[in-house]
């Protein structure tokens, strides 16, 4: 049963086909990796997917909901998360502000409510934790800013978890983790993906993707190249070549 | 809880002695200036501070509210209270007009787009003449209570209720999603955030405001121009606010109080005070951005270190 | 000459010579933008600084106290306004957007600090001179020049050729030395150009003075013909940031052509509309550019960077 589905998705940037014809449906309670060289296209299709682009021509499902033309603060209530390649946290904000923010749309206080009794406390449990289960919790308080880069892409996660998804895609959370980091974000992603949660992950690492996807994607210059499980997908010959060999050296 | 109601207590108390500390009725008239200036603050600070929306146009909606509810006194004979309901329901239309464009437009774009916002209304003021009386302004316009001091009284109260309903807001979950959208509208978004609905939702909510402080300007200055909502007037509820702290909610607050009183402690000094107005601003960002509130802090910091 | 082509010429020379004096205006903070990505709010206030200078020079320094003709007065004046306006550039650079730069501050931060220069000045200069509205004759404006039956004074004569001077001297400066490659080296990109050896931080005051004595000469030579006040260049502000958004941030060919198609439209307008809803045309114009093309009309579509 594919959770999410799309046929032929096209987007182009003045004379760049950055996406062309591609076809893609991603498992429910599946790890899904999207992988491809530098330029193949796949944070496109990401923000194709998340809302922040819409297509050219194409079709696009989620839940049996159509997509298309739906705003990216929109496709949020239906159960789509997502992080982004450069972290984009509330640096001035703390931790715990980070997060309550992304209980934004489950927040039901009504509007002049807002004016008279002030403070918000219901989700504060939940939020610490969301920090907890990333490691943060004892740093609750702390500037988000001021935070190494390896814990600000787990805040950055947490506070995407606030929004209690049923997909949840990530594009390139492996970028710049030293090999403790990845570890602990594998183990992150597989826990997340047993809670029920269908994972996407946009990744050039290939450790993340062999040890922890069920299903590859791969993509070249906009198009798709091949679909099948880890296995398969480092044994196919045309994906070898289009890494050049560099990635898949064991 | 129990503190900030007891801090509010202060502040009324203050708020109600004052006017017997300060008797001339010259410094009575700078203190429902004062006011004015601190709800000014207040609703610039409310677009700019907390949704981060460059908004370099507030005196517009400042006109429209002292505009609106002149012309709805003079002209049609309407009573104050229901005319100054109007005007800042008028500013707050506006406000929202305004909003339009910070939907599309970020940064650089929505600051100027903001300054042509507000010289377009000045423009339609000055030369509408037939209802605005443009240049030629209008006079004897009245106040709605017969002195200085209840004038103050009535600015100021208002000003604390606006203090105390805005600061609820700052602390629920609204006040989180506009600190999101000033942060990163981007993942704002990717956490469900309308950002176009909520930018309308503090333009037209600080836009009122600013509305509501105009409606009580005409009658404390006695008459009305277009020439009192320049430019320079936008840049100047600017600096209040970004000299007492942006993005706090008493940061405004202490702006207005130190840039209205200032320049008139600075009288003796002949118009060179007014710099004050760029000096302040310019120092602050320079190299004390978070103004006079982040002064405070490292002061405490620093003195318990 | 008909009446009608003798009217549209008439009116396309005025609007060419106001839209050269806001070129002038635009150029500057084209400049500064395309290579600092920052504007800088106190631009229109140099121009006021350099007319109030022009107008001191010409009157009083260069007539009373050294004896000179009215018009090598006011030639003189000009020079006087474009110095001014460069120590004025090489103060702002220096004080406000260096150290800023230095600290790695967002975009929002040296915008206030300029609006607080623009406040200063505008203050200082109404505390210097007091808010009555100086009148400053230009010998130049007196003089009429014919061709058929087309009139134009001498001082629009010079705006145009001072102005075309100053914009090809500023391409053969772009194009042809050293230094101007460099500045567009750092306008396209900074870091790359760091790394090549450029000094970035040389080449970005260079481009602030430069733009910055633009202003200045801009002031002089529209202090004849507008009500001069400390509040002149704020009058003009609005309408500099009209030309450069609808020409492109950065775009210096664009900037020229908006700046004459604002002059022109002015020139045509301005007897049925009266200069009041001039302005009120052009901001709209600007407004209506933001919301359908915010790039301008030349500058190309970007893809936003998530």
């Amino acid at each position: 049963m594919s959770l999410l589905g799309a046929e032929k998705l096209n987007k182009r940037f003045g004379g760049v086909r950055a996406v062309q014809d591609v076809s893609i449906a991603v498992p429910q309670g599946a790890i899904f990796a999207l992988i491809g060289p530098n330029g193949a296209g796949k944070s496109t299709l990401l923000n194709l997917l998340s809302g922040i682009y819409q297509p050219d021509s194409g079709s696009l499902s989620f839940d049996e909901v159509n997509l298309i033309g739906l705003r990216a603060h929109q496709r949020v209530r239906l159960g789509i998360a997502r992080t982004f390649q450069k972290i984009r946290l509330f640096k001035q904000l703390s931790l715990l502000e980070n997060v309550l923010a992304g209980f934004h749309i489950h927040q039901d206080v009504p509007l002049w409510q807002c004016f008279l009794s002030g403070a918000s406390g219901r989700f504060r449990a939940e939020a610490l934790e969301l920090l907890a289960f990333v490691g943060l919790a004892d740093r609750a308080n702390d500037r988000a800013g001021a935070l190494p880069y390896g814990q600000q892409r787990m805040l950055e996660i947490a506070r995407a978890l606030a929004t209690r998804p049923k997909l949840f895609m990530l594009d390139e959370p492996a970028a710049g983790l030293n090999a403790a980091e990845m570890e602990f974000l594998l183990k992150r992603l597989e826990n997340i993906n047993k809670r029920n949660v269908t994972v996407v992950v946009v990744e050039h690492n290939m450790d993340l993707v062999m040890n922890v996807a069920q299903r590859v994607f791969v993509m070249d210059h906009g198009v798709p190249l091949f679909e099948g499980t880890p296995r398969e997908v480092q044994a196919n010959p045309q994906v070898i070549e289009a890494y050049l060999g560099g990635e898949f050296a064991a | 809880m129990k503190s900030r109601f007891a801090l509010f207590l202060i502040v009324i108390a203050i708020i109600a002695g004052l006017p017997w500390l300060i008797t001339t009725p010259y410094w009575r008239g700078i203190l429902v200036l004062c006011a004015m200036n601190v709800l000014l603050a207040m609703s610039l600070n409310l677009v700019l501070g907390y949704t981060g929306q460059l908004n370099l146009g507030q005196s517009a909606f400042f006109a429209i509210g002292a505009y609106v509810s002149t012309i709805l006194i003079k002209t049609y004979g309407w009573n104050f209270w229901v005319a100054a309901l109007a005007a800042v329901i008028a500013a707050g239309f506006l406000g929202l007009a305004l909003a339009a464009f910070a939907a599309r437009l970020r940064g650089h774009y929505l600051a100027i787009a903001s300054l042509g916002f507000a010289v377009i209304t000045y423009q339609v003021l000055l030369n509408w003449e037939d209802v605005t009386e443009g240049v030629r302004g209008i006079y004897g316009i009245l106040p709605p209570v017969p002195n200085t001091v209840a004038l103050f009284y009535l600015v100021a109260g208002i000003a604390a209720a606006v203090y105390l309903l805005l600061d609820n807001l700052v602390r629920s979950p609204i006040g989180d999603t506009l600190r999101a959208i000033r942060e990163d509208e981007v993942s704002a978004a990717s956490l469900g955030v309308n950002a176009a609905i909520w930018k309308a939702f503090a333009f037209g909510l600080g836009a009122g405001i600013a509305g509501l402080a105009g409606a009580f300007y005409p009658g404390f200055v006695g008459t009305l121009v277009p020439d009192a909502f320049g430019i320079i007037e936008s840049f100047t509820m600017m600096a209040m606010v970004i000299v007492g702290g942006m993005g706090t909610m008493i940061g405004p607050v202490i702006g207005a109080v130190v840039l209205t009183f200032l320049p008139e402690l600075l009288r003796g000094f002949g118009e060179l005070r007014l710099m004050i107005y760029g000096l302040a601003l310019t120092l602050v960002v320079l190299f004390m951005p978070g103004g006079m509130v982040q002064a405070w802090v490292s002061l405490k910091n620093r003195l318990r270190a | 000459m008909s009446d009608l082509l003798a009217l549209l010429t008439q009116q396309t020379i005025n609007g060419v010579y106001l839209g050269c004096l806001y070129v002038m205006v635009a150029l500057g903070l084209t400049l500064i933008y395309g290579v600092l990505n920052q504007i800088n709010f106190a631009h229109a206030d140099f121009v006021t600084v350099g007319a109030f200078t022009a107008f001191f020079t010409a009157t009083r320094l260069a007539t009373r106290v050294l004896g000179m003709p009215d018009t090598a007065a006011y030639l003189l004046s000009l020079f006087f306004a474009l110095g001014a306006g460069a120590l004025l550039g090489w103060l702002v650079s220096a004080a406000v957007f260096a150290p800023l730069r230095r600290r790695g501050s967002d975009e929002l931060r040296p915008l206030i600090a300029t609006i607080g220069v623009s406040v200063l000045l505008e203050n200082g200069q109404l505390w210097l001179f007091g808010p009555v509205p100086y009148q400053f004759d230009s010998p130049l404006a007196r003089e009429t020049i014919r061709v058929g039956r087309i009139f134009f004074s001498a001082q629009s004569a010079l705006v145009v050729a001072v102005s075309l001077a100053a914009i090809a001297a500023l391409y053969a400066f772009m194009r042809f030395t050293f230094i101007g490659k460099a500045l567009r080296a750092v306008a396209q990109d900074r870091e790359t150009a760091g790394l090549m050896g450029i000094n970035e931080n040389l080449v970005i005051a260079l481009t602030i003075v430069i733009a910055s004595a633009l202003a200045g000469m801009a002031g002089a030579l529209l202090g004849p013909v507008v009500v001069l006040t400390p509040f002149t260049g704020a009058s003009l502000i609005v309408k500099a940031f009209a030309i450069v958004i609808i020409g492109g941030f950065g775009n210096m060919e664009g900037t020229i052509i908006a700046g004459l198609l604002v002059g022109i439209i002015e020139a045509f307008t301005v007897q049925y509309l009266g200069s009041g809803i001039i302005d009120l045309v052009v901001f709209a114009m600007l407004l209506a550019m933001l919301v359908i093309r915010p790039t301008g009309l030349i500058a190309e579509r970007k893809e936003e960077n998530v």
